[in-house]
């Protein structure tokens, strides 16, 4: 498999607090990555490091071949990749539709008319199973549809690699295993993604290969049967 | 029947200022209320487009109104320097709170001192046919002088609401100010898309110089009278609401127009700044806000 993602040496710290240490990482292309680790391991601080919201201290950061590791977010969006967050931040003032419209235009560069924008819009609404709420204000979405709208928000910039950062966080069960059969979807679509996830059986069902963040450093990488079994991320997880 | 005669009058009077007013703060409400820029160089500004009117006028014998309006794409171009400016030397740096308002506060002499030197400090003015003329309705007898700036001055509220709330480019505006780093992440350009506010609301600015030299004759330092109303009018409004600016501006045209006519109009100003003050304590967000 040919890597879409390299990261090389990435080093961030914050003060004296060291956030990523000499992380490694490749993530090949289609290739459905599980990134685990306990609360402040460098998760969220590595992502960010990909998506240039914050720039590292040290390391290289490869994107299909091409170097991102300085340019500013809205071209490494441009680029191909697109996140989710942790706490939804739609645009209030806009319809859940509209808000799609954003990264249509401007990260997948879509030159359209605004009802061909729509339609595209509309097509990634239906496919989420959101398509009822176009017209609606996101203040009056419910947790998982304002998740969808998330979701949804980050298939417009047309991605190849999608970033989900807890997408699942507070979802009862039957609202994971949605999210989880729309996921595999996009990854059939050949969409490679990298899952940021607590809930171990989510994490667990959907990843092919696991990565385990630590204290800033990664300690694990490899299928997640193994990686599982593996006494450091034991450790990591439950204390001595 | 004489007070009624007064009262009504004064109620007139201040709906056409508060349309004038509307136009001189657009400018601030869209810097102001979606880039969190405090340009305190706006009315400045507006003077200078007064004095480019004033050029266009005495020279040519170009409408006043036509010639406010032409000079808005070089004003827009005059924004989107200024913007790259301020951002390649303070916002970039995170120095934009004090520093930045330095930087406005010296663009506002700069303009000030400039237009003294170039023009001196006589009082100059616009000639155009309709600008003596008035309309009798009933009580109220209307000058031409208050009610085209008032036209103009809603029009030019309404075209830049329609701009802002329909076009995609206007949502894109709205998008960077309510969240720039989502903004950012789903591919849009925050400096680009801030020079076109920003270029946007410098145009206003030549617009609304064409409304005040059409009011009364201008002389360089007079932006400094607006300023205060100008923020006071932006935050009564409600920060980013433009129908609100227009609601805010009439509200306190009124209030002035009331006080002058039936006090002193030394306590206009007075009665401008209490509304604000009370309207703020009931609703922060101003009128409009959300």
């Amino acid at each position: 498999m040919a890597s879409l993602l390299e990261v090389h040496d990435l080093t961030k710290s914050f003060g004296g607090f060291s956030a990523l240490n000499h992380i490694d990482l490749v993530v090949h292309r289609g290739e459905r990555l599980g990134l685990i680790g306990p609360n402040g391991s460098g998760k969220t601080t590595l992502i960010n490091c990909i998506t240039g919201v914050l720039r590292p201290d040290r390391g290289r950061i490869y994107f299909d071949g091409e170097e991102i590791t300085s340019l500013a977010s809205f071209r490494i969006a441009r680029a191909g990749i697109a996140r989710s967050f942790q706490i939804p931040r739609p645009f209030r003032s806009m319809t859940v539709l509209e808000n799609l419209c954003i990264p249509l235009r401007f990260a997948a560069a879509v030159k359209m008319r605004s009802t061909e924008l729509e339609a595209a819009a509309r097509e990634i609404l239906e496919l989420i199973g959101l398509g009822d709420k176009a017209t609606a204000s996101p203040l009056d979405l419910t947790q998982i549809e304002m998740r969808k709208m998330e979701l949804s928000r980050a298939l417009a910039s047309r991605p190849r690699l999608l970033i989900l950062d807890e997408v699942m966080a507070g979802l009862a069960s039957s609202e994971l295993d949605e999210m989880l059969a729309i996921f595999h979807i996009l990854s059939g679509q050949g969409i490679t993604i990298i899952m940021i996830e607590h809930i171990l059986r989510a994490v667990m069902n959907f990843s092919q290969r696991l990565v385990v963040l630590d204290a800033g450093r990664k300690i694990a990488d490899g299928s997640p049967g193994d990686v599982i079994k593996n006494p450091q991320v034991e450790k990591a997880y439950l204390g001595e | 029947m004489l007070t009624l005669d007064l009262f009504v009058n004064a109620i007139v009077a201040g709906i056409l200022l508060g349309g004038f007013l509307a136009a001189v703060s657009l400018g601030i409400s869209i810097v102001f209320g979606y880039l969190d820029i405090v340009n305190i160089a706006h009315p400045a500004f507006v003077v200078l487009g007064s004095y480019a009117v004033y050029i266009l006028n005495s020279t040519f014998g170009i409408d006043p109104l036509l010639a406010g309006i032409a000079m808005a794409a070089p004003f827009y171009l005059l924004g989107i320097l200024i913007y790259r400016f301020y951002y390649a030397f303070f916002e970039r740096h995170g120095a934009e709170s004090l520093r930045g308002l330095v930087f406005f506060f010296g663009i506002l002499f700069l303009v000030e001192v400039g237009l003294n030197i170039t023009y001196g400090v006589d009082y100059r003015m616009v000639n155009a046919f309709y600008l003596g003329k008035s309309i009798e309705i009933g009580l109220v007898g209307i000058p031409y002088r208050l009610l085209i700036p008032f036209v103009a001055g809603v029009a030019m509220i309404f075209i830049v609401y329609l701009y802002l709330s329909k076009t995609f480019y206007g949502m894109a505006i709205q998008g960077v100010a309510q969240d720039s780093l989502a903004a950012r992440l789903m591919g849009a350009d925050p400096i680009k898309i801030k020079s076109v506010a920003f270029g946007m609301g410098m145009a206003t600015a030549s617009v609304a110089g064409a409304l005040l030299i059409m009011i009364s004759p201008i002389e360089p330092s007079m932006g400094r009278e607006y300023i205060g109303r100008v923020f006071a009018i932006a935050v009564l409004g409600g920060m980013g609401s433009v129908v609100g600016t227009l609601v805010a501006a009439v509200l306190l045209g009124i209030a002035e127009s009331l006080t002058s006519t039936f006090y002193s109009p030394s306590m206009a100003p007075a009665v401008s700044f209490g509304i604000l003050l009370l309207v703020l304590a009931i609703r922060p967000s101003g009128i409009f806000g959300r």
